[in-house]
């Protein structure tokens, strides 16, 4: 499990998580990038980020509603190929909207 | 719910989101950055390690914690950690480390040579103390919570005049009831403390000889703010260490008057899957 970093970041992108996160998991491309993306491989789950987020747009991965169950697999995709998960998050903002 | 990425041309071609993220899992920029300079067994389960950063020591506060991490098969695992070192004389963090046996980190930190390479986080954490509050200052701690506690004593011990102090530390046994000379010598130092400690398992073997308090700390925690005849606003609390302690005690100390304003917490983390 991991935390995810979901719609309500988007455009908003307040970094309160990136702050706190005790572990630095949690970056963005402020150039290119319209929310922040949390590497789950190193989340040790700790839950600070989530406290932290004034959108409340993180949460457990087990806990992502089904609107937006795909930003687990965007976050995870955004450390390997962030182009990728940028036009991911494009797709799921305009169907979620 | 199904993402569709309508026809899109990538660097690579065209591709959907079914077709998944293309390419090599960037690691992050996570470099050692500082020793392993001392590892101490304060029991068979708590060590003090000691980690001196390379670039010195960056300002800190009191209370506050730093991921410590080893690299395990090319890549870092690391946890947060207290630092229980005093911000105005530290050239090195001091951790208090309980051993996990099936934990990702801490069977390494245990084995790992000193003078090895670790990677040291940043500072961070606001669970630090507030102002110059003159107030008596209620600690509660559990296990290796002591050690924001260690860094706070000794920043108060240096003020002119130091508040009033109360530490409550409580441990299953008495031998991870650590640094108990540490704490003899800030109290005989000038610092105002009553120190105490507690056993919440008096009938494990381990504890046959222990003659002092037993309980939870939450649980004797009461007592103290009877005994010390604290009024509610004479004080602010301090706790740390297993997050069923800190609710526990965070209860009792509202029952008791005090404001949610003046108890301040810094929980343990036992998230589900993740062990240190």
């Amino acid at each position: 499990m991991a935390y995810v970093i979901a719609a309500p970041c988007i455009d908003h992108l307040d970094q309160a998580c990136v702050t706190v996160c005790p572990v630095d998991c949690i970056s963005h491309d402020p150039a290119a990038d319209r929310k922040a993306y949390i590497d789950p491989d190193a989340c040790i789950e700790c839950g600070a980020c989530e406290s932290a987020c004034p959108q409340g747009a993180i949460m457990l991965d087990s806990r992502l509603p089904g609107a937006w169950a795909a930003f687990a697999e965007i976050d995870r995709g955004w450390w390997i190929d962030p182009e990728w998960a940028r036009a991911a998050v494009d797709a799921v903002d305009a169907q979620v909207a | 719910m199904v993402v569709e990425i309508a026809p899109r041309t990538f660097a690579d071609g065209p591709r959907t989101f079914a077709d998944g993220p293309r390419g090599v899992r960037r690691a992050p920029d996570l470099a050692d950055n500082a020793v392993l300079v001392a590892r101490d067994l304060l029991s068979p389960t708590v060590a003090r390690l000691v980690v001196r950063p390379d670039a010195g020591i960056a300002p800190f506060v009191a209370g506050q914690y730093l991921a410590l991490g080893v690299r395990v098969d090319d890549r870092i695992v690391q946890r947060p950690y207290s630092t229980a070192s005093d911000p105005a004389h530290a050239d090195a963090h001091e951790f208090l480390v309980r051993h996990v046996p099936d934990g990702a980190l801490t069977p390494h930190l245990w084995t790992l040579p000193v003078g090895s390479r670790v990677r040291l986080g940043p500072p961070k954490g606001a669970f630090t103390l507030v102002g110059d509050d003159q107030r008596t200052h209620l600690f509660v701690a559990t296990g290796t919570g002591l050690a924001p506690f260690l860094a706070m004593l000794r920043t108060l011990a240096r003020r002119p005049h130091p508040p009033r102090t109360i530490l409550v530390h409580g441990a299953a046994r008495t031998e991870d009831l650590v640094c108990r000379d540490e704490i003899a010598s800030l109290a005989a130092g000038g610092l105002p403390m009553t120190y105490v400690p507690t056993i919440s398992r008096p009938d494990d073997p381990a504890n046959r000889a222990w003659k002092g308090r037993t309980g939870r700390a939450e649980a004797v925690l009461g007592s103290v703010l009877r005994s010390a005849e604290l009024p509610p606003d004479s004080l602010s609390a301090y706790l740390c260490g297993n997050p069923g302690m800190v609710a526990a005690a965070e209860i009792a100390l509202l029952a008791h008057g005090v404001a949610p304003a003046d108890i301040h917490a810094e929980r343990y983390w036992t998230a589900a899957g993740t062990t240190a």
